[in-house]
C-alpha cells in the first residue's frame, strides 16, 4: 500500500512536471523535419519552450491541422487558396529548400553531367531512354557516357518533394503541364517508384544507369552524385547553398498570395532551377489563442536565431524583408478575442 | 489413393493379399517421405528468415546501443540523442493497454466460455471478437482517432493506450474462452454439488484451473501491441521531447524507429537499427516467458 502510494505520488509529480513545460506540437512535411528538430532544440535551450514536431507528411500536415488536432500545420506544397480560405488558417513560410537530381553513372563524377529541364522531362516521360543518347552526348562533350538505359526513379509515397519536381517539369516542358500535371503524387508516364528520399536515394544506387530526385541535404549528407542543371538564364549550375540563394533572391515575394511564392525556373545566371519554400499552417480561429500564440513566438524565435542552424543543414534561410512582411502579417491578421495581436 | 491399387469398383479397405498390401504400404511410405520432406523445407525457410532477421538486427543494432540509448530522449541529428523518451513511452502506452484491455477481455471471454456457451448471443459476440481480431490495426487508429483525438483538439498518449487495449481485447477474449473451455465440466458439476453459487466456482475453481493459459494469452498480447506502429502514429503520434503526460502527444519505440529509419542523418538510422533490436528483444522475451508459464502449468 504504501508503495502504491510513493508511485503514484511520483506519477503526479512527473505529470505536473510535464505539464508545466509549454509544449508545441506541429505535425506535416517531411522536409523540414530535421531543421525544426534542431530549432527545437536550440529554442528550448534559449527560452524554455518545447516543440515536438511530427513528420507525418505534407497532406498529412493539412489535414490535421484542419482537424485542429495539432497546433500547428506544416507543408512543403502551398495550400490551396479556397482550403485555407474554408478551414480558416494562416499560411507563412518558414525556410527554404531545394530539390537536385541524382544519378548512377560509373566513371562520371558529381557534378559532371550536365543536363536541362527539358530532357529530364522526355527522360521522365519516356523519350529519352538511353544515357548515350545524342542530345545528352551533345551536352556533355568529353564525357563519355555508355550505351546504358536510363532507369529514373520517383517517389512513389505522396510528396512535397515531388510535387516541387513536378511543377519544374511542367514549367519547362508543356506536354508535361497538359499530360502529367503537379500534385504531390502523379501519374508517371514511366520510371519505378521507391518510398521516401531514402528509397529513391536506394533505388538509384543499387541501380547503374538511374536517374532520381532528392532533396539536397539528402544528396549531400549521403553523398550521392548530383547533377548540373541549365537554369532559364542559359548557365549551367551547380547545387550548392549560393545557387538556392540567388534563386530565393529572384522570387516575387510581394506579389505572392498566401506568400505561396514561385521559385521554380527563376531567372538570374546563378539562380538553381528547383527551389521551394517551405511552410507552416496556424488556425485564424484558435479556441485556446494561448497555443497559436506560443507557435508564433516559437517561428519568431526562428527567424531572428535560426538562419546559421538552417545553413548547417543545408537549408535555405528566407531573406530579411520575407521575415518582416511575415512578422506585420502575424500582427495584422491573427488577434485574441480581446482584438489584441497575438504576437 | 488405395483405391487403385485394389482394381476397379472395390471399395477401398484392408489389402487382400500380400502384394497389393505391399504395394500399399511402399505408396503410404513415399506419400509420408514428400510430405516429411515439405514440412522440413518450410520449417527450414522460415528458420532461415527468422534467423536472418535476428542476425541482421544484432549485426546493425548492437553498435548503436550505448548507455546513452536508455539515459536520454531523442534529439535533432548530430546531437547524440537517445531513446529514452520513446522507451518509456511505448511500456507507458503498452502497460496501460493491457491493463485496460485485459480486464474487459477477460470479461468477455468468460461470459462466452461460462454463460453463454450457444446462445445466439454468444455467438454474435464470438464473431464480431474474432473479425476484430483480424482486423488491420491501422483500422484501430483511425477508430480511436475519430473518437478521441478529433474530438477533443489533439494527440494524446491516453489515445495510443486505448487503441492498444482495443487490439489486446480480442486476443484476451480468444485465449481465456479457449482456456476456460478446456477445463473438464465434472469440476464444474463437482463445485456446483458442493453448494458453491457459479460466480464462486467461475472465480475460485475455473480461474484457477486455466490460469497458466489466460496468462499465457495475456503475455502474447502485450508481445502483439508493444510492437505495433499504425495504431498509434493516429493516435499518440509521437513526441520529440521527454512527456509522460498523458493528456499530450506520447513517444513510443515503434513510431520513432519508422521515422528514424528512413532520415537521411547516420546517427538516427542507427537509432532506429537500435530501437528494433531492443523491441525484438523485448517481445521475444514476452514470448519466452509466456511459454515457460505455460509449460510450468503442465
Amino acid at each position: 500500500m504504501k508503495f502504491a502510494t510513493t508511485a503514484l505520488a511520483i506519477g503526479l509529480a512527473g505529470f505536473i512536471g510535464a505539464a508545466q513545460a509549454q509544449q508545441i506540437t506541429g505535425a506535416g512535411a517531411t522536409f523540414p523535419a530535421p531543421v525544426y528538430a534542431k530549432w527545437g532544440e536550440a529554442a528550448k535551450a534559449a527560452s524554455g519552450m518545447e516543440l515536438n514536431y511530427q513528420a507525418i507528411g505534407s497532406g498529412g500536415g493539412q489535414n490535421q491541422i484542419t482537424n485542429r488536432t495539432v497546433d500547428f500545420g506544416a507543408s512543403d506544397a502551398p495550400m490551396d487558396p479556397a482550403k485555407l480560405e474554408s478551414a480558416k488558417l494562416l499560411q507563412f513560410p518558414s525556410v527554404m529548400g531545394a530539390v537536385v537530381i541524382i544519378v548512377n553513372l560509373p566513371g562520371v563524377a558529381s557534378n559532371q553531367l550536365k543536363i536541362d529541364g527539358p530532357m529530364l522531362a522526355e527522360i521522365y516521360q519516356g523519350k529519352i531512354t538511353k544515357w548515350n543518347d545524342p542530345k545528352i552526348v551533345e551536352m556533355n562533350r568529353g564525357v563519355t557516357l555508355p550505351n546504358r538505359a536510363i532507369a529514373p526513379v520517383y517517389r512513389a509515397d505522396g510528396s512535397g518533394t515531388t510535387f516541387v519536381y513536378a511543377s519544374y517539369l511542367a514549367a519547362v516542358d508543356e506536354t508535361w503541364k497538359t499530360k502529367v500535371g503537379v500534385a504531390t503524387s502523379v501519374k508517371w508516364p514511366t520510371g519505378a517508384g521507391a518510398k521516401g528520399n531514402d528509397g529513391v536515394a536506394a533505388t538509384v544506387q543499387n541501380t547503374q544507369g538511374a536517374i532520381g530526385y532528392v532533396e539536397y541535404a539528402y544528396a549531400k549528407l549521403n553523398k550521392l552524385p548530383t547533377v548540373q542543371l541549365r537554369n532559364k538564364a542559359g548557365q549551367f549550375v551547380s547545387p550548392s547553398a549560393e545557387s538556392f540563394s540567388a534563386a530565393a533572391s529572384q522570387g516575387d515575394w510581394a506579389g505572392a498570395k498566401n506568400y505561396a511564392v514561385n521559385l521554380i525556373d527563376l531567372a538570374g545566371e546563378k539562380s538553381w532551377p528547383i527551389v521551394s519554400a517551405t511552410f507552416i499552417l496556424v488556425p485564424r480561429d484558435p479556441k485556446e489563442p494561448q497555443r497559436v500564440a506560443n507557435v508564433l513566438k516559437f517561428f519568431d524565435w526562428v527567424y531572428q536565431n535560426g538562419d546559421p542552424i538552417a545553413v548547417n543543414m543545408e537549408y535555405t534561410p528566407l531573406p530579411a524583408g520575407v521575415k518582416a512582411a511575415v512578422r506585420s502579417t502575424w500582427r495584422n491578421e491573427l488577434k485574441g478575442p480581446d482584438g489584441k495581436p497575438l504576437s | 489413393m488405395s483405391a487403385t491399387t485394389m482394381g476397379s469398383g472395390a471399395i477401398p479397405g484392408p489389402a487382400k493379399d500380400e502384394k497389393t498390401s505391399l504395394a500399399l504400404g511402399r505408396s503410404r511410405h513415399r506419400a509420408n517421405v514428400i510430405v516429411k520432406t515439405l514440412c522440413v523445407a518450410a520449417t527450414l525457410i522460415g528458420l532461415v528468415f527468422l534467423a536472418s532477421i535476428l542476425f541482421t538486427l544484432l549485426w546493425r543494432g548492437i553498435g548503436g546501443l550505448s548507455l546513452a540509448v536508455f539515459t536520454t530522449s531523442t534529439l535533432p541529428p548530430g546531437s547524440n540523442g537517445g531513446l529514452l523518451n520513446a522507451i518509456v513511452g511505448s511500456l507507458i502506452q503498452t502497460v496501460l493497454g493491457a491493463a485496460i484491455g485485459t480486464p474487459i477481455g477477460l470479461m468477455v471471454g468468460t461470459y462466452l466460455a461460462e454463460y453463454a456457451q450457444n446462445s445466439t448471443l454468444g455467438n454474435a459476440v464470438r464473431f464480431v471478437s474474432d473479425v476484430l481480431l483480424s482486423a488491420p490495426s491501422i483500422l484501430i487508429g483511425l477508430f480511436v482517432y475519430t473518437l478521441l483525438v478529433e474530438p477533443f483538439d489533439g494527440f494524446s498518449g491516453i489515445a495510443g493506450c486505448l487503441a492498444l487495449a482495443v487490439i489486446v481485447i480480442p486476443i484476451v477474449v480468444r485465449t481465456t474462452e479457449d482456456m476456460l473451455r478446456l477445463i473438464p465440466n465434472t469440476l464444474r458439476e463437482a463445485v456446483i454439488g458442493l453448494g458453491a453459487p457459479k460466480w464462486k466456482m467461475i472465480t475460485l475453481v475455473c480461474y484457477r484451473a486455466a490460469r497458466e493459459g489466460i496468462a499465457t494469452g495475456v503475455l502474447l498480447a502485450i508481445a502483439r501491441v508493444a510492437g505495433e506502429t499504425a495504431p498509434l502514429l493516429f493516435t499518440s503520434l509521437g513526441n520529440l521531447n521527454w512527456s509522460v503526460d498523458l493528456t499530450k502527444p506520447m513517444a513510443s519505440l515503434p513510431v520513432t524507429i519508422y521515422q528514424y529509419a528512413g532520415s537521411a542523418f547516420e546517427d538516427w538510422v542507427q537509432l532506429a537499427w537500435a530501437g528494433a533490436l531492443l523491441i525484438t528483444f523485448g517481445v521475444l522475451a514476452i514470448n519466452i516467458i509466456a511459454r515457460v508459464v505455460l509449460r510450468g502449468g503442465k
